[in-house]
């Protein structure tokens, strides 16, 4: 234990790093996932393509591709963009808790947007055929209906997205990211203790993925008060 | 308007409806004057309630013209929403909506169409409540309540929006036998107080004793249409007498 003395406060701000990109990625991750299952229910032809490219692309390659992609592939594109304006420019450098963000957000986000489309097709019918008879035009319908009763269904698939991107801030620090598997990788160079430092990276995951376990059994319940709880 | 008692408050003329290259309305022609009560009946694919569906344009006819109360059925979304208001209608799987209670069921759509506020709209959702002799389900959710008690929940929350006109399908074709007296009552009592009603239904008792008028249909058109004593005695088309003999043979 005495190897760690030195290291906590670096495991911290690993910590708290890993919750910050967790927070941003699940906003972006959302707005995705809502986006591509919006495209993939319109009847526009274009949007629909587009959206089956994201879901193909980013579900059929390998996470850590996509991070390292994404962050080489915008360095060029903006330092390319730079050099129109300063030809002195070498090298635009993309903040990694960025590039990192984005690219976990667009991988989960491609399998959120699944899990929404299927979970808006889950709505019964029934349910809107009445809203409508009762004369509520289609936007009242899709607050106060379609968006009720698909939560509830999209709830248990999307509590596995985020446990997902919890997980793959882990992968950010191949970019260099200083979240808590970076930490653990400069710790193991000094004390030369690998197996102690990963596993404290190990129970910090942990930690994470147990709590959002439980929001979400926690809000499951709070949504199925009306339903299988109310028998 | 002047004709406003001589106007039907139904005018359906010539509708064709088709899904695809199958035609679900062929030809129909049905006026349906304020206070009338019809039934309308048929074998199963007849187009009975794609016939009522297209009176609050659930489905688009394809053809024809439907006016409801002086109103035309059209792509303009505005008629559309003010036939929809004067226009209730009450499924056969009741169709309430899972994650609201009771009288929260019947009070959105008063708030959100009508405008009515939050007080308002829970004091005439308790007063139909009562009606449908269910105001202690109030705080409930429809999962809690038997099949019967959520069809009458489903009236109630059709009759908070006060229309001219109520649309039933089939309202107790998915209710276990010993349920479908205490739907049929609530419907005979809104009978008895004049509402406008067009009912597709198999249960010919009700249609007897409450009926103005029986419509009969099959293969999309309106074979027969008579007054209860008349349609049940007497029927005229071929068609008729052998639906009438298959579902009247127990």
């Amino acid at each position: 234990m005495e190897v760690l003395t030195g290291w906590w406060d670096d495991y911290l701000w690993g910590a708290v790093i890993v919750a910050k990109v967790f927070a941003a990625s699940l906003l972006l991750m959302v707005l995705f996932g809502l986006i591509g299952a919006a495209a993939k229910l319109s009847d526009n032809r274009v949007a629909q393509k587009i959206a089956n490219g994201y879901t193909v692309i980013f579900r059929g390659t390998p996470e850590i591709l996509v991070i390292l992609l994404l962050y080489f592939g915008s360095a060029i594109v903006l330092t390319a963009i730079a050099q129109v304006f300063d030809p002195d420019i070498r090298f635009v450098d993309v903040p990694p808790f960025w590039a990192g963000t984005i690219a976990i957000a667009l991988i989960v986000g491609s399998y959120a947007t699944e899990t929404f489309r299927g979970a808006f097709l889950g709505v019964k019918p029934g349910s809107i055929e009445a809203a409508r008879a009762l004369g509520m035009s289609p936007l009242q319908t899709f607050i106060y209906i379609r968006i009720p009763e698909m939560w509830r269904i999209a709830l248990p698939p999307f509590g596995n997205h985020m446990l997902s991107l919890v997980k793959d801030t882990a992968l950010i620090s191949i970019i260099g990211l200083n979240e808590t598997l970076f930490v653990a990788k400069q710790a193991i160079t000094v004390t030369g203790k690998p197996f102690t430092m990963y596993i404290v990276v190990g129970i910090i995951y942990l930690g994470f993925s147990s709590l959002i376990t439980l929001s979400v059994m926690g809000i499951e319940k709070f949504g199925n008060r009306t339903t299988v709880g109310a028998r | 308007m002047t004709d406003d008692n001589s106007r039907p408050l139904i005018q359906m003329v010539k509708v064709d409806k088709f899904f695809g290259s199958f035609q679900a309305l062929r030809n129909i022609d049905l006026e349906v004057q304020k206070g009338e009560r019809i039934v309308i009946c048929g074998p199963s694919g007849s187009g009975k309630s794609t016939l009522i569906r297209c009176i609050n344009r659930l489905e688009k006819h394809n053809a024809g013209e439907i006016i409801i109360d002086g109103i035309e059925l059209t792509d303009k979304v505005e008629d559309i929403d003010a036939v929809r208001r004067e226009v209730g209608m009450v499924f056969q799987n009741f169709n309430l909506f899972p994650h609201m209670t009771i009288v929260k069921n019947l009070m959105i759509a008063q708030q959100l169409v009508r405008k009515t506020s939050k007080d308002e709209s829970r004091k005439l959702a308790m007063r139909y409540l009562e009606r449908v002799k269910i105001p202690e389900q109030a705080d409930k959710y429809p999962i809690q309540l038997s099949g019967g008690q959520q069809q009458r929940v489903a009236i109630a929350r059709a009759l908070c929006m006060e229309p001219e006109i109520i649309l039933f399908d089939e309202p107790t074709s998915a209710l276990d036998p010993e349920m479908i007296n205490e739907v049929l009552d609530v419907m005979v009592d809104l009978a008895k107080e004049g509402m406008t009603m067009i009912c597709v239904t198999h249960e010919m008792g009700f249609a007897r004793s409450v009926a103005d008028r029986i419509i009969f249909m099959d293969e999309g058109e309106i074979v027969e249409q008579a007054e209860p004593a008349a349609f049940f005695d007497n029927p005229k088309s071929e068609r008729t007498r052998a639906f009438l003999d298959q579902i009247l043979s127990h």
